[in-house]
Formats: C-alpha cells, structure tokens, sequence
C-alpha cells in the first residue's frame, strides 16, 4: 500500500516555474481569457497546455493540445491520481534552454481540478520544477445558478480556486451578481473574486497570485474566520440600510434560496502556539481518515519553538510543509481554513484545540 | 586508466539522446529543440538536420536510416550512408515522443497519442495498435523477434505481434508505466513505472514480479549483454539485479551501489563487459564493475547533469549527453 500522506519541506517557489490551472464550464470564457493572455503585452514567455476538446482552438505556437489523460494508481486512492499527459509534456517543454516564464493549463469544464493540482503535489519531477500559482475557474454569471445544484463538477471547480472569474457581468443585473458571489463564497470563502466582461481582467490577478498566500487573503476577508463567516457575503451592508434603499450595490433580497452546501469552507483562528507533534498528528489523522472530503487546506500556524511561520497546504491526502516568514513582533495566531465536503466545524475544532498549548 | 574525456561538442539544448550509427561512424545528437546533429567520432559535426518544433522527439537509428522526430507531428527519415530522398511522414496534430528501429531493420515503430504505429523501413504504414488506455509512453522491440513488440502506457504493457490487430498479451498492474526495456535474450520486460517501482515478466515462466522500495521514480533501465544483470536508476544509488537465477530478481537481494550525490538519471551496459556507466544530476559519469567491484573503476565530473549515454559499438568509447547542450566522448581504458 502507498503511503498517501506526504509532508515535506517546499521547493522555494522563486527556483520553479509558476503553473496556472484555468478551469470552468464550457462558454464560461476559458479560451476568451486565454487569447488575451497570450496576446497582451505582459513580457512573460507562457506555454499553454489546451485540453484537445477545446472550445475554440488557439493558434498559437506554444500551445499544446491534450488529451486530459488520469493516471490512475492500483492503490485506488483518489489523491494518487494524477495527470499523466501533463508529465510528459511539461517534462519536455522544461527541458527547453529557453524556459518558459508560465505555464496555462486550461482543463474541459468536466474534468476534477483534484489530479491536475495533485500532479504539481505528487510527481517528484514536477514538483522539483514547478508549483501551483492559481487555480483560476471562470464562472459565467448568466448561467452559473442553473447548473450549480446539480453539477458536483462545478461546485468542486469553485471549491478548488484561488480565483474566480465571475464572467459574463454585463448580461446579468447587480443584485442577481450579488447573490451568485454569495453562493461561490459559501462553497469557497478563500477565493478571491472578480468581476468580469468577456474576460478581461489585469492579467497581474491571474498570472501573479502568488500561489499561497493565506495573509492577504484574510487581509481582504477579515471575517472569513468568524464562525459564521462562510454566509457574511455582502450581508453587512444591510446595516446601513432601510427597506427604501435604492442603491442597487445592496443585496435586498429578503426571500433568498436557502443552499445546503455539501461543499463548504470553514475556518479556525486562535492565538497562541501549538505543540508541533500534536498538530502533526492530528492533521496527518485528519487527511488521512477524511482527506476524500477535503478538497483543499491551508494553514499558518505558530509552532512553540520555531521563530518562523510554519505553513502548510494541503490537497485531499497529500500535505505540503514550509517555512514562513519569522512572527518578529507580530502577534503569534493559528489560522487554518478547510474546504471540502461534509466538513464538521465542531470536530474540526475540538481537534485544532487539542493540539494549541 | 578509467575514463578520459576527448572532445566535447555543443549541441543547440538541453541534450535528449545520443546513438551511434551501427557501424559506429555517425553520432546522432538530439538536443531538446532546434537542430539534430550527426558527429563523427573525432567529433566533427557531419550534419545538421532539421529540428521538430516545440521539441524534439527521441529518434532511432534503423539500418542507415537516421529517424528524426517531434511535437510538429511529423518523423523523418534521413539516409545518411545512401542516396534515398528524404522521407518526411506527417501523422496529425500530436506529439511524436519516439521512434524505434526493429531490430532487422525491417520496421520502424513511431508512438503519436494512444497509437503505435509501425512502418517499413521506407515509411510506407504497416500496421496501428489502438488500444491503449492513455498515451503511449514508450516501446521496445523483443530483441530476440524482430516481430513482436511491447508498449507501455496507463494500464501497463501490451505485447503485439506485427500481421495480428490485437494484443497477445496485457500486463495489467493497475497503474501507469513510462519505460520500457527488453533483456537481449528476449526472456525478461521490464518496466518503469510512475510510482517508484519496476515491474519484470518472466516470459520463461510467463511469470511477473513487481519490484518495489524504490525511494523515486526509476528513470533508468539497462540490462548487460549476457542478460544476467538488471541496473535500475531513479535516485542516488543504482540498484542491479541478479538475474540468472530460475526465478531472476525474485526474492534476490540486489546490488545497491554508491557513487552519485544526486539522481542517477542514465545508465548504460558496456556491449560486451561487466562495465555498467552512470550519469548523474551531479554531473558525475561513474563506471562500475558491479559483478566484482562494490567501488567505481572510472569517474570523470561533467559541467552539468548527465541526461543520456552511448557506448560505441566497439566498446571503446563513451558518449554522453548533459543539460547544458553538450555532448562529451570518453575513452575507457581497463584498469
């Protein structure tokens, strides 16, 4: 039997080359995004990796056409799936003396994020090359809310972005936009969301996201961490506001759809240090037991005797472990947010309190 | 004594792959893109033939036939030695990863996708093999039957025989397999696989053996000349096998030797000796005699990972290609 659960120490992300993973439904406006990718004048040299199935192909000499081909491991373990097409190619495309400053994976709308972020986490040859940047998942706003009940493929799509593209902003009204930023924060309250009209958007939000980085998310999303943080959306704003409030920013629905999100995000935070051989355990215990559930992890945590951060970021089984910044004078805390399916906050965070001293 | 380098050549990338001519006149150098170059073994550059786009795809040597190929889908055929036309074959919008030469000079099997397909030796299409489950990873000739041929992809290794549309054989471990090697007695398929293992059929005893604690992805495979001695590369210790057991590697201890600070990445079987060369990420090119000697009998330090080996065809000499666009020829003298 494999041993599923790997905690090791990162690569420096400066010596690897970025990988951006673009996902979202067919229409949603991948192959849009990535024509003005590849045309804008940005000075990166980026190679495309294009699934075969394509919406429209891209003529354009450093794009790849794949099949999306899942290596499937006989152990039957989900997070030892990878993508074998992506081995290959990227492998040769690094071999290049002209290395590419990006790489653009665009996947079909159907195919789970799951092995395509794995494969950066799993193969060793990747990972020593390059790691994950963003994955970015455009949703078409006029049609996102007719297919995200019933479409797990979508809801896992958003689960797994650090960005998300709500494209397609002039067909659909703000309260309507609203209400669909709402939604994808219930299933994803980490990513980071933007508004956009056939695609564009500053390239610097999609190609520069800077892979982990859970700091300047809670820094745009102070509340995330709050217990019910996961439903807060634009809620806030009816503070400040009377039934007669006519400002269309504000989300004045009073009859709002109720969603049982099976895919949630939850998040914990609490000063002070953690024994290190607690939160080892309990996490390792934790990945391993419901890590099918567990689409993605982050954490910082502060370790009693370590002067750094110690971070760790996670994908279904697999665990990632590096070394942050030093806490200097800052205020020593635990963050950590889970996003995945059937997550109980409760025993998530009877097990984080276990492990702080 | 040991190794000595005599020239080295620059090629236009990162070297691929390095195969001498079967007369041992022609060097084929593959760098990663841009121009494939054929050297003598003086290390004069004879020819610069046209590269395949995005990369380079790893040619083969079929008779005197030089077979280039690439991601632009296409594979030619250079007659170096004779007077035939190039021959250039164009199979579609897909990767060409390889090219392999039968063993008679009679086929020529080129992977492109889920297919392997096969050719004769002037290019003309004999026969396409289908059903593999992903890409075809790589494929070897059975030495001993210029007839039949393996293929390695998601779902392992399929055995075909050219004249026969389907498999005659599936050795399906449940997971993926990249290389694949065939011993030159025709008695032993051994893979590569994307976990850190091999795995070796026994065609004697229709019999196979899955070989695992590997600590990374084996990425070297070379059998000796007799067949007796199995040297699997992937991490900084290479590993050989015993083989001339009734039940080979099974339940055998095998050789680990030392010498690499980094990855072993090639590795090479002398044509006639017990002499096996390594090249490693830390640039060293070690020569082992791993049948007698647990320590090495030649080490010559390269400026840059080693990424391919050649012996020539005589023994003599020793080609080795490394990541910085060079290819370097040694001579080997016994102790």
């Amino acid at each position: 039997m494999a041993r599923c659960l790997q905690t090791e120490t990162f690569m420096p992300a400066s010596t690897r080359t970025p990988v951006t993973v673009l996902t979202g439904f067919l229409g949603s406006g991948k192959t849009t995004l990535l024509n003005h990718l590849l045309t804008a004048q940005h000075g990166k040299r980026i190679a495309v990796i294009e699934n075969e199935y394509g919406e429209i192909g891209i003529d354009h000499d450093l794009v790849v056409n794949s099949d999306e081909e899942i290596f499937e491991m006989n152990n039957g373990c989900i997070c030892c799936t990878v993508r074998g097409d992506l081995i290959r190619i990227l492998g040769k495309l690094m071999k290049r003396k002209d290395a590419f400053d990006h790489i653009l994976i665009e996947t079909t709308g159907l195919a789970d994020p799951g092995p395509v972020v794995q494969t950066f986490f799993m193969d060793e040859d990747m990972k020593e090359k390059l790691f994950v940047n963003a994955v970015v998942t455009l949703v078409d706003a006029k049609h996102f809310a007719l297919h995200i009940d019933d479409s797990e493929e979508a809801k896992e799509q958003v689960a797994f972005a650090d960005v998300v593209l709500l494209n397609k902003c002039d067909l659909v009204p703000e309260n309507e936009l609203t209400q669909l930023e709402k939604r994808i924060r219930s299933i994803n309250a980490l990513t980071q969301i933007y508004r956009t009209t056939r695609s564009v958007i500053d390239l610097d939000k999609v190609l520069d996201v800077g892979g982990f980085n859970l700091d300047r998310v809670l820094e745009m999303e102070p509340h995330f961490l709050e217990d019910e943080a996961h439903s807060h959306g634009n809620d806030h704003e009816h503070d400040h506001c009377d039934d007669d409030c006519t400002d269309p920013t504000h989300d004045h629905s009073h009859h709002d759809h109720h969603h049982d999100e099976s895919i949630t995000s939850i998040g914990i935070e609490a000063d002070g240090d953690c024994d290190g051989r607690k939160l080892n355990a309990w996490i390792s215990e934790l990945l391993q037991t419901k890590g099918q559930d567990i689409f993605r992890m982050k954490g910082v945590f502060s370790v009693k005797g370590t002067k750094d951060r110690v971070i760790f970021q996670g994908v279904h089984m697999l665990l990632d472990a590096a070394t942050g910044s030093a806490w200097a004078d800052a205020p020593r805390k635990n963050r950590l947010v889970f996003i995945g399916r059937n997550l109980d906050r409760t025993e998530l965070n009877a097990g984080f309190n276990a492990c702080l001293l | 004594m040991g190794l000595k380098t005599l020239w080295n050549v620059a090629a236009p990338d990162h070297v691929l792959d390095v195969a001498w001519s079967a007369d041992g006149t022609r060097l084929a150098v593959t760098p990663s893109t841009g121009k494939i170059l054929v050297v003598d073994p003086e290390g004069q550059t004879l020819q610069e033939l046209p590269g395949h786009g995005l990369s380079n795809g790893i040619g083969t040597w079929n008779q005197n036939t030089l077979v280039t190929c690439g991601a632009n889908g296409t594979f030619r055929l250079h007659d170096l030695f004779g007077t035939l036309p190039l021959r250039e074959i164009h199979l579609g919008k897909t990767w060409i990863e390889r090219a392999k030469g039968s063993p008679d000079g009679t086929h020529l099997a080129v992977g492109a996708g889920k297919t392997l397909h096969i050719f004769d030796s002037l290019g003309e299409p004999s026969a396409a093999f289908s059903n593999h489950k992903s890409t075809v990873c790589d494929f070897a000739w059975n030495p001993r039957n210029p007839r039949e041929i393996s293929s390695v992809c998601d779902g392992g290794a399929h055995m075909w025989r050219l004249g026969e549309s389907q498999s005659f054989g599936h050795f399906d471990w449940g997971g993926a397999s990249l290389m694949v090697e065939w011993s030159p007695d025709g008695r032993w398929l051994v893979t590569g696989d994307q976990t850190p293992s091999v795995h070796v059929y026994d065609f004697t005893r229709q019999h196979p053996l899955h070989i695992q604690g590997y600590e990374t992805k084996v990425k070297a495979l070379s059998f000796n000349a007799s067949s007796t001695r199995l040297a699997t590369g992937g991490g900084p210790l290479v590993t050989v096998w015993d083989c001339t057991g009734e039940a080979g590697p099974e339940g055998s201890v095998p050789n680990q030797i030392q010498g690499h600070a980094k990855d072993s990445i090639a590795l090479a079987y002398h044509p006639t000796d017990d002499l096996l060369a390594s090249g490693g990420q830390d640039g060293l090119l070690i020569l082992f005699k791993p049948e007698t000697r647990t320590t090495a009998v030649g080490l010559e330090k390269l400026q840059s990972p080693v990424t391919c080996l050649a012996w020539h065809p005589t023994g003599t000499f020793l080609a080795a290609g490394t990541e910085d666009g060079k290819v370097h020829l040694l001579s080997y003298s016994s102790p």
